[in-house]
């Protein structure tokens, strides 16, 4: 497993499809705080494509995408 | 960022999925969003065929959608609704025509509507016709 900052949410969304990873986790950016790490589990892989360039064009920062055995952590923080 | 509006007029359930993905995931991106349910699109909102997964497909695509564990467009437009800028409207019309009240559709809806409203709303949106 890869080492980075600690989420303070995880989303498993492996199972579901485009776009449910995505607006499970757009759900949870509105939740939380400004300055949050979230972070969603897909084992879709358009969406670990798609989600970061949502999370550009939103203007949050993408800590990483990490590809586990057969599923992606995709990690956000919260920027505004 | 801008605002655009889908006249979803098609009942196939691959249609409607695509545009209420794209309309959803462009409502949460600071876009106002609003879809216009006519014709065939806006039966595919019925209570009942919604309950029985009814939908029209066009092909095995569709008929696999509904199998699948893929999230079904009212349960992805009402996720968009809670986080995003996305309104739906019913078509007066088909309405009338067909003697329907709101409350046969699933409770989706912002307003009933007729065509000239909608022209109002979308006069300077992006137009996308399915």
């Amino acid at each position: 497993m890869t080492m980075e900052a600690e989420s303070d949410r995880v989303i498993d969304a492996r199972g579901s499809y485009c776009p449910g990873p995505l607006m499970e986790l757009i759900k949870a950016i509105k939740e939380e705080e400004t300055g949050k790490i979230i972070e969603v589990w897909s084992s879709d892989e358009s969406s670990a494509k798609d989600i970061p360039e949502w999370v550009k064009k939103a203007g949050h920062e993408l800590i990483g995408v990490f590809k586990e055995s057969d599923y992606w952590r995709i990690v956000v923080r919260k920027t505004k | 960022m801008g605002k655009l509006a889908i006249v979803l007029a098609s009942g196939e359930l691959e249609k409607i999925q695509a545009a209420s993905i794209i309309a959803s995931v462009a409502s949460t991106l600071g876009n106002e969003v609003i879809i216009f349910a006519t014709m065939d699109g806006l039966m595919a909102f019925r209570k009942d065929i919604v309950e029985k997964k009814a939908w029209k497909t066009a092909g095995d695509l569709g008929k696999g959608m509904i199998e699948a564990n893929v999230p079904l467009f009212i349960d992805t437009l009402k996720q968009a609704k809670e986080v995003g800028n996305l309104k739906l409207y019913a078509c007066g019309m088909i309405m009338d025509m067909l003697r329907m009240k709101i409350d046969e559709f699933v409770d989706i809806f912002d307003d009933v509507v007729g065509v000239s409203a909608f022209l109002g709303m979308v006069e300077d949106a992006k137009v996308i016709f399915i």
